[in-house]
């Protein structure tokens, strides 16, 4: 390792953790770059899971009266598949993106907390963990007095109240059993992790940006990562409570939710819509952010309106705020209160569709290179609209009281979710591959990826929109003959293994593109922003000096000119400012100090799972585990210095 | 990371302290939920024992009086070790601790005559929502205070707290006042009013 | 933390704030015995008078009064969301109370 790296030692009660190799550095790791591949991973994984969920639910549905799944089985798949997608694979994939990239994007070289970086990770991973462990230790008891008193099996013992936990359905006498107390604490543990994110990234981006990196020179990338994090930040808490309320109606009896007590279900839905609809919102602007990088890039021109993109970024966020209720239409709330939520679920789809519009407007006139990520990014586009088309729909107060609890909904959500931040996600995975692992994935199978995905997407969730308004229910295991929809159903769970087929070669293409693909260079796409600055694979110290911004698309300018009629024209030093550029980028000349590695945060987060347990099994052995966990933890990580002192001689590296 | 080619803090805010405030914005919807969820219910009708049956005005005042006063003592240390007085500071730093243990003990014996007096966390809906929202601030103090006899601990050890080290006096400063400004909120909202 | 430092009171004048504190507590509390007399305006000075203690702390105490405006922006945005969305949903549960109980 070049001897101008040197990391930062020094004698403490507890020394940091100093490797560099094997899995006690990735346990001690502060590198956001790692952290994000962590992320990465890991969320892949939760995606083969929560498909594999997603498919039994379709094996299930694949011809009426089926007994493939229980009744029991069918609500603990459904409840997993959502909870798993929206927590343990779209987030985290936003999350490895945004860690990977914000500091790169802004030029930096960490972000403003490290620790508390690795800290949202381990949180999250073990969050994830302990939810998944319901599988192991959990059971679901039927509900008393309940039709569905049968034998739950292995399957069934998950929790089974939906991704939302509607009340009191989900509470302790309709859903007996520990299962859904994994998933309030679970999600509890996973809020905390995402919590610190949000503080995190906000700082990093206002206090960490490079010389010249102004604000509004920033990526949209990294604005739409401030937009999420603000999300982030003012929903999160508000379910933070909502779950505790739950757990403790679940636990201590209480009775928050329950009416024989005096409580409010409909106390709950607000709560938890309350951080639910900014949830939609954080789960779509990072695809937003991707998309709008990939375009130009791919265009070969500026992303047209930078500005209103920004704005309208926000706009969406803040609006998002004021829209919840449009989740409880058919909830006993007042027609005073569903005629202003309709009317700001309509006003969001202006910035929205201002959105749409610019980045129609960056692709007119530009040269077009069909290339994995465009066809990703134009997909986006595409299954975005329509899922936003059906979702307009539902903001008319009466249209969406027939819809509600239909497939027509389920349908809305999977071509926003998936067709819009799934295929914004796969775009910036092969977008981004080049840059993270110094190799070039396979074209070939990018693209068989993309119109497998592609048809198999929408054999899945375009029939559902007319099963829907035929009156298919939701959340339900079987749908009788006579109603004649097996036909189309049959249809959907085909285009579901469509999907799991196009998943599979893109395993393929990246397990064998990381290995063996052709080795890839610096810049691969001639792109516009700074990150593609800097050598492919990314050096432990991302930037060798830190670069200096004279404005928006900086790297571009620095290649291109503008002619008379405003097209690109390549300055004559470009090439030779690439080949610098990587030579820089390998060879640091300056001393160049990056954050220690630490155990705590490790430590630290270990402890909340153990909690966790000793909440649902009454345990106080366990929940001493978890607080001296915690304590160590805490006391640790407060307790080794941040600066260095000066030692003398750098000890061995 | 001291890198001399970065600009530092283009915000011109510390970054440990824009870190605090983003969390204590965040804060304020934490306990905004709970303060809201009380203000739901206290409106509704329930059977059982309400608060107003079994509390004490005259010493739930003087709990507050002191937690109040543990701000004035936080400042006063944040004022000391700006001067380098690191003798004072630490009298301030332990002398807000106190402040904020006698709070808790206060709480912890107010609670405890509640339960006697059958007012309990699952009497009826008033009673979880008090003891829900109360619980957490009182968790808060608990870790402020515990926060601060770490910094106490860091300064021991360091011989001396800096104004930049990792333990941050201002920082801890700021949540040691969130957690007074919530009571003076929860005081008058459950109490007085 | 180096930047120059907006000049902070002194240990008087914090002295004072606290003074100021604790009378207007002394008040709050006089006004909680004498709510026959006071009547309908009990509640609304009680709640001026939490409103005053709140702006005093953070804005002297916590010193928001002399800091950047980017960190008084985050703690009004986050106080004004707050209030916002409570308000809806306080409003909402009262008159679905009203119309369906």
């Amino acid at each position: 390792m070049n001897e101008n790296i040197q990391k930062k030692k020094f004698l403490t009660v507890f020394k940091r953790p100093s490797s560099t190799e094997g899995v006690w550095s990735w346990i001690t790791t502060v590198d956001h770059k790692r952290i994000g591949i962590m992320y990465g991973y890991a969320a892949f994984f939760f995606l083969l899971f929560g498909g594999l969920e997603a498919l039994l639910l379709r094996i299930q549905l694949a011809k009426p009266d089926n007994d493939f799944l229980s009744a029991a089985e069918y609500n603990a798949m459904f409840t997993m598949h959502g909870t798993t997608m929206v927590f343990l694979v779209i987030m985290p994939i936003s999350a490895a993106f945004f860690n990977y990239l914000l500091p790169l994007q802004i030029g930096a070289r960490d972000v403003a907390f490290p620790r508390l970086n690795a800290l949202s990770y381990w949180l999250w991973i073990f969050g994830g963990l302990f939810l998944y462990s319901t599988f192991i230790f959990g059971s679901a008891g039927a509900p008393q007095g309940g039709y569905l008193a049968e034998e739950i099996g292995w399957l069934g013992n998950a929790p089974n109240g939906g991704w939302f936990g509607y009340q009191p359905n989900a509470a302790f006498k309709y859903s007996p059993g520990t299962a859904m107390d994994y998933w309030a604490l679970g999600l509890q543990i996973l809020g905390i992790s995402s919590l610190v994110s949000a503080f995190n990234f906000i700082t990093t981006i206002l206090n960490m940006r490079a010389k010249g990196m102004r604000l509004m020179r920033m990526p949209v990338f990294t604005w739409m990562t401030f937009a999420v994090a603000f999300l982030l930040a003012f929903s999160l808490p508000i379910i933070a409570i909502a779950l505790f309320f739950v757990t403790f109606d679940r636990q201590f009896g209480t009775t928050f939710f329950l009416t024989e007590g005096g409580g409010d279900p409909v106390l709950w839905q607000h709560l938890f819509w309350l951080f639910g609809h900014p949830e939609v919102y954080i789960l779509i602007l990072p695809a937003f952010g991707i998309v709008s990088e990939i375009l130009p890039t791919f265009s070969r021109k500026p992303l047209f309106g930078y500005a209103a993109i920004v704005f309208a970024g926000f706009g969406i966020a803040f609006i998002g705020f004021g829209v919840w209720a449009h989740h409880m239409f058919a909830s006993a709330i007042s027609p005073v209160a569903q005629a202003g939520f309709g009317i700001s679920t309509m006003v969001i789809a202006v910035p929205t569709g201002v959105k749409i519009f610019n980045w129609l407007g960056t692709i007119w006139g530009g040269k077009i290179s069909l290339k994995t990520p465009m066809l990703f990014a134009l997909g986006f586009i595409a299954m975005f609209v329509i899922g936003g088309l059906s979702g307009v729909t539902h903001s008319v107060v009466p249209a969406d009281t027939q819809q509600t609890d239909t497939y027509y909904i389920v349908a809305h959500f999977h071509y926003v979710l998936f067709g819009g931040a799934m295929f914004g996600i796969f775009a910036g995975l092969y977008y981004w591959f080049p840059k993270v692992w110094g190799k070039m994935y396979n074209e070939t199978l990018g693209k068989l990826h993309f119109w497998l995905m592609m048809i198999g997407f929408n054999l899945t969730f375009g029939p559902m929109h007319w099963l829907g308004l035929k009156g298919q229910i939701r959340r339900t295991w079987v749908y009788a003959e006579e109603t004649n929809l097996g036909f189309w159903n049959l249809v959907v769970t085909i285009g579901a293994f469509v999907i799991a087929i196009s998943i599979i070669i893109f395993m393929i293409n990246w397990i064998y593109s990381k290995r063996k693909g052709p080795d890839a260079p610096m810049d691969p796409w001639d792109a516009r922003t700074i990150e593609w600055t800097i050598p492919s694979p990314t050096p432990v110290w991302n930037f060798s000096t830190p670069p200096e911004i004279e404005s928006l698309d900086d790297f571009w300018h620095k290649k291109y000119d503008e002619d008379d009629e405003g097209r690109a024209v390549r300055k004559e030093a470009a090439d030779q400012l690439l080949v610098d550029l990587e030579i820089d980028g390998l060879n640091p000349k300056e001393h160049i100090e990056l954050p220690n590695p630490s155990y705590f945060p490790f430590i630290l987060a270990s402890g909340l799972p153990f909690l966790g347990y000793a909440i649902i099994y009454k345990s106080l052995a366990l929940a001493g585990l978890g607080l001296l966990l915690l304590l160590i933890g805490g006391f640790g990580w407060a307790l080794e210095p941040l600066e260095e002192e000066e030692i003398g001689e750098s000890l061995d590296e | 990371m001291n890198d001399h080619g970065y600009p530092h803090e283009p915000t011109g805010v510390d970054t440990r302290k824009l870190g605090m405030w983003v969390f204590l914005s965040t804060e304020i919807l934490f306990f905004g939920t709970l303060i809201t969820t009380y203000l739901i219910f206290k409106g509704r009708s329930f059977d059982g024992i309400r608060l107003e049956e079994v509390y004490d005005i005259p010493f739930t005042s003087v709990s507050s009086f002191v937690l109040l006063m543990s701000s004035l003592t936080m400042v006063l240390a944040h004022n000391a070790i700006e001067k380098f007085d690191q003798e004072r500071t630490n009298i301030w730093l332990l002398a807000t601790a106190l402040l904020g243990a006698v709070f808790l003990a206060g709480q912890i014996y107010e609670f405890t005559e509640f339960y006697h007096k059958g007012f309990t966390l699952t009497e009826n809906i008033y009673g979880s929502t008090f003891y829900v929202l109360t619980g957490f601030h009182g968790a808060h103090v608990f870790i402020g205070v515990v926060l601060l006899i770490i910094l106490w601990g860091v300064g021991q050890r360091q011989k001396g707290l800096s104004l930049d080290g990792g333990m941050n006096l201002e920082f801890i400063a700021l949540y040691w006042h969130f957690v007074d400004i919530v009571w003076i909120v929860l005081f008058t909202v459950v109490y007085l009013i | 933390m180096s930047q120059a430092h907006k000049p902070h009171p002194t240990p008087k004048q914090y002295v004072q704030i606290a003074i100021i504190l604790g009378i207007l507590t002394a008040i709050e509390v006089a006004l909680y015995y004498t709510e026959s007399i006071v009547g309908v305006f009990t509640d609304p000075l009680l709640m001026i008078l939490a409103v005053g203690k709140f702006v005093i702390v953070v804005g002297w105490f916590m010193h928001l009064r002399f800091e950047n405006k980017l960190v008084n922006r985050f703690f009004a945005g986050g106080m004004i969301l707050a209030l916002v969305l409570f308000a809806i949903v306080m409003l909402e549960r009262a008159s679905a109370n009203f119309f369906f109980s």
